[in-house]
């Protein structure tokens, strides 16, 4: 290097001209102008005003209007009216046997997978991952298929061909409602318990050993403690996700007579909609669950006294001998209740002429002609919830980008409270976001129910807190600077995102995309109330199709929203370079 | 080039204290000036001032001519067509060096030749000629100082912000990198605003040092000047290892005093005028301003002893205790040798000491 290059790459009026930046050489007046971030940000605060903040304020005022202005009627007929009681009951009496066995499943699988010798964890891990991906209202058809008091295939054959009446099985009761939703709620507990076994210390359990302590006594005494608040948290978690699933409380609770909050509510929109009633029950669902979720953030809080040490943590592995081939044993029958039995059936009966005993005799592909070619009602749900899945986990993510990027990036006042808005509709069951959004809808002045535009706005409020979770982490590990050096370097705003921010942010982007991506293609808890028949969704054409007894067509449309769930995932990860399913499956998730 | 006007600058973060206030300075165009001080003192904010990433509560900054920053009105950053080299680097983990390097000619819309001609030119300047194509992740941190560096240099800012850039490499480097950013400023003429909490760095580097304590400016020289004339006790004490010797004023006449540390170790020293017989004074004294002989040795010598020795390879360092109690530290050539326990002869340059009131007053500089 010659010191003569510097001089001319560097010094003015040497060999080249002077490069000004435009504005500096105007000289523009000091004062604030419009920046484009302002624009972006205003709108990106307002989205979340229409989309979260005014819909439940009119739940609320909707909640509390009676004929003559305010009063309380609403909720005096909600607390004490039968009917409504009894739901209240059993969703309670649901979410508790659901939380006890998603206790017991998740604790059992997290300590098989991370504390011990057992063989075949993979196996483990991937039935915990299925089954947390699955929609539950699919699962509840499948068995519907297999245990239905009448025509349940394994009931059949346990009752008319191996005769043995007393090893039937009535999934139409508490029993079997409760079977379905831990099959979805137990991920919870085991994802959370996992990594907080994980992360304890081993040198924690090794100080005690070193003390003279055994080892059930080293793991009563000292492991149990550090990991209760995470599997308690967990617990909560499927407790709230278990009371919200519409699908399979319909499917499973109605004929079985087992009316829960979720069914009552939409039983309420029957006509004529009894929109004071809904609102008020809506918000007592709500109490209950925001009350959870506190508990819930209040346990996982006291984790931070649970060492995430990382480097520290070396589990030790537990040496069960022959019992691990036991443990095994109850691993892979998890695996078959969860996973294999429900996607075998579905798979078997969208390729039969008619479920049942002998449907391999008559196999076919008219299922799946008629849901993609003949029945214009499924062709459109499924155009339909591409497009709502795709638009609204692009939108979602978009909005989170900039709504974590105005909480970590700017001092703008109130960034908390933005941040916590956008958390809000973790607290809100997807039925109860259905009647907040009719409520405010219905008072404007354009008509937007029954149109795709309220769907789309249902499940960007419903899933905003995943991206903006999505987005807020991958944000907090781009330094600041990397987008101040860019600033300084004469970048815009919008450069700076473009070329900076935004890539860099990519992976966590996707991860949030498929966040979104996967439950809107699933959902149905609010588009059961939001939909019209133009705007018909695929979990909704499933379930019409189920209620009205198309049921080889229906498990062919099961196995449609299946494959395009895979189809996303594996998308998702081609394009940010894997890791996707692992953050997927990792996250919190949001009530059902 | 620019020069930089700061007046009555004043920032504050949430409730807490200021973490600047009233802050006047001038850094002319074409120097080398360095904001030092121990963390928390106000330097970064100061600089982030200048950047622009943030707006004062009060004052203002001018660059040359032209307002920059005042309460709620700032141009940002990417108008000021300064330049800026942060502490971590931030070299873009996702583009190459030649991408990283070559983004603000881009931004400034250069035809495609030119720019490349131009990034080469920077890259050699500092010494990257052929890692072109690398990605930051393949680079050692002092090479990925330097694309931080040709990165700000490329687009010839008029003005470049340094935030601590060496502090996050190995003791060796940083002394290869410090002396080939004096050349550079020296070279290019770009006014350099540079941040450290290092007083080596800043005397070796600075044409001028501001010497910043919570958020206020201490002292504004040379660095000879704050170093052998510190404006007050902060500044004494934080440019380098001092002895504090509280003394008793005898005499003083026409700015210059007779001061007693008692056990018969007397100076004639400069002091502020209105400084009276029966003052207390304290006297900073730097331990390379004293020198020690045996017993009986050196002009106007009193006696210690040997507490404590320390030897450091190119200077020895001492604590003597004198006979009325104070301790002393003392640094000597390594050839000289004394034994802990020694009795010594301790001659102090009285010359290069300073004297401050008893009671230190936070005076600004300047």
């Amino acid at each position: 290097m010659s010191a003569d290059v510097g001089r001319s790459a560097i010094q003015p009026g040497v060999g080249t001209a002077k490069i000004a930046l435009q504005a500096g050489a105007r000289r523009p007046p000091l004062r604030m102008r419009p920046r484009l971030e302002h624009v972006v940000m205003g709108a990106a605060i307002a989205s979340l005003v229409v989309l979260v903040v005014l819909p439940l304020l009119s739940l609320l005022i909707g909640s509390v209007r009676g004929e003559g202005g305010l009063s309380l009627d609403h909720f005096g007929e909600v607390l004490s009216g039968r009917l409504y009681l009894q739901a209240l009951k059993n969703s309670l009496v649901l979410g508790a046997w659901t939380g006890l066995f998603s206790l017991l499943i998740g604790v059992l699988m997290a300590f098989v997978v991370s504390r011990t010798d057992v063989p075949g964890k993979r196996l483990l891990q991937l039935t915990a991952s299925l089954s947390y991906l699955s929609p539950p209202f699919l699962t509840a058809i499948a068995f519907v298929y297999l245990f239905s008091p009448n025509a349940g295939l394994v009931n059949v054959f346990m009752r008319d061909v191996a005769g043995l009446p007393w090893l039937t099985f009535n999934i139409f009761s508490m029993a079997g409602l409760v079977l379905v939703t831990v099959l979805h709620t137990f991920p919870y507990v085991y994802l959370l318990a996992s990594s907080a076994l994980q992360s304890v210390d081993a040198s924690y359990e090794e100080a005690a050993q070193i003390l003279g302590a055994s080892k059930l006594r080293t793991a009563i005494s000292i492991t149990a403690p550090l990991v209760a608040p995470a599997i308690l948290s967990g617990t909560l978690l499927a407790f709230v996700n278990a009371i919200a699933l519409f699908g399979s409380q319909a499917i499973i609770g109605l004929p079985g007579r087992i009316v829960t909050l979720p069914t009552r509510i939409y039983a309420l929109f029957d006509y004529p909609p009894e929109y004071g009633l809904a609102s008020a029950l809506s918000l007592v669902f709500v109490v209950i669950t925001v009350v959870a979720l506190y508990l819930q953030r209040a346990f996982l809080a006291r984790r931070s006294f649970v060492t995430l040490a990382g480097k520290g943590a070396r589990p030790q592995l537990m040496e069960l001998g022959p019992w691990r081939w036991v443990l095994l044993g109850f691993g892979v029958v998890v695996f078959i209740v969860a996973i294999i039995a429900p996607y075998a059936t579905l798979l078997a009966v969208s390729f039969s002429k008619s479920w049942g005993l002998d449907f391999w005799k008559g196999l076919t592909l008219a299922n799946y002609k008629f849901i993609l070619f003949d029945y214009n009602v499924t062709q459109r749900a499924i155009f339909n919830s591409l497009l709502l899945a795709t638009l609204a986990a692009t939108l979602a993510v978009l909005l989170g980008a900039v709504i974590g990027w105005i909480d970590l990036r700017t001092l703008i006042p109130g960034r908390k409270l933005l941040d916590y808005a956008s958390l809000v509709p973790l607290g809100l069951p997807g039925i109860v976001v259905a009647v907040a959004l009719i409520q405010f809808w219905l008072a404007m002045p354009f008509a937007l129910y029954g149109t795709l535009a309220i769907l789309l706005l249902a499940y960007i409020g419903r899933y905003i807190p995943l991206s903006v979770r999505a987005a807020n982490a991958s944000l907090r590990q781009v330094d600041p600077s990397l987008e101040e050096s860019a600033q300084i370097l004469g970048a815009s705003w919008a450069t700076t995102m473009r070329e900076i921010t935004l890539p860099l942010i990519r992976p966590g982007l996707f991860a949030g995309w498929l966040l979104v991506f996967v439950p809107v293609i699933q959902e149905l808890s609010a588009s059961i109330l939001l939909f019209s028949s133009s705007s018909i969704t695929l979990a909704v054409a499933v379930f019409n199709l189920y209620e009205t007894g198309y049921v080889e067509p229906v498990a062919a449309l099961a196995m449609i929203n299946m494959a395009i769930i895979g189809a996303a995932i594996w998308l998702a990860n081609r394009l940010a370079g894997g890791g996707i399913a692992e953050k997927t499956t990792g996250g919190q998730g949001a009530p059902s | 080039m620019a020069g930089i006007t700061i007046s009555g600058l004043s920032k504050r973060f949430g409730a807490g204290d200021a973490a600047v206030s009233g802050l006047d300075l001038v850094i002319a165009n074409n120097q080398f000036v360095t904001l030092l001080g121990p963390s928390g003192c106000g330097k970064t904010t100061t600089l982030r001032l200048i950047a622009g990433y943030i707006s004062p509560d009060a004052g203002t900054i001018h660059v040359e001519e032209r307002l920059v920053s005042a309460p709620r009105v700032v141009v940002p950053p990417d108008r000021r067509g300064m330049g800026m080299v942060f502490q971590n680097y931030a070299v873009w983990p996702h583009k190459t060096v030649y991408e990283n390097v070559v983004f603000g000619l881009k931004l400034r819309k250069l035809p495609g030749a030119q720019a490349r001609r131009r990034v080469e030119e920077a890259l050699a300047l500092v010494n990257l000629t052929g890692l072109e194509a690398r990605y930051p992740n393949e680079l050692s941190g002092g090479q990925q100082q330097r694309v931080a560096l040709a990165r700000s240099l490329v687009v010839e800012p008029e003005i470049l912000l340094l935030d601590e850039p060496l502090s996050n490499l190995d003791a060796k480097l940083r002394e290869r990198m410090r002396a080939e950013l004096k050349q550079l400023q020296r070279r290019t003429g770009i006014t350099f605003v540079y941040v450290t909490h290092d007083q080596a760095e800043a005397l070796a580097l600075s044409d001028m040092i501001a010497v910043m304590h919570a958020g206020r400016l201490q002292q504004y020289g040379t660095p000879h000047d704050v170093y052998a004339r510190p404006a007050n006790r902060l500044v004494a004490d934080f440019m380098g290892l001092v002895n504090l010797v509280p003394c008793k004023v005898l005499s003083a006449a026409n700015g210059v005093a007779t001061v007693d540390a008692g056990a018969g170790l007397r100076f004639d020293i400069a002091v502020a005028s209105g400084t009276s017989a029966g003052n207390a004074v304290e006297l900073v004294i730097r331990p390379e301003n004293i020198r020690l002989h045996a017993p009986g040795g050196g002009n106007g010598a009193t006696v210690g002893r040997i507490a404590d020795s320390t030897f450091l390879g190119n200077i020895s360092e001492y604590v003597v205790t004198l006979a009325a109690g104070q301790s002393l530290r003392v640094q000597t050539h390594p050839r000289q040798r004394f034994a802990v326990g020694d009795a010594v002869a301790v001659e102090v340059d009285a010359g290069q000491a300073v004297c401050f009131a008893g009671h230190d007053r936070h005076r600004a500089g300047q």
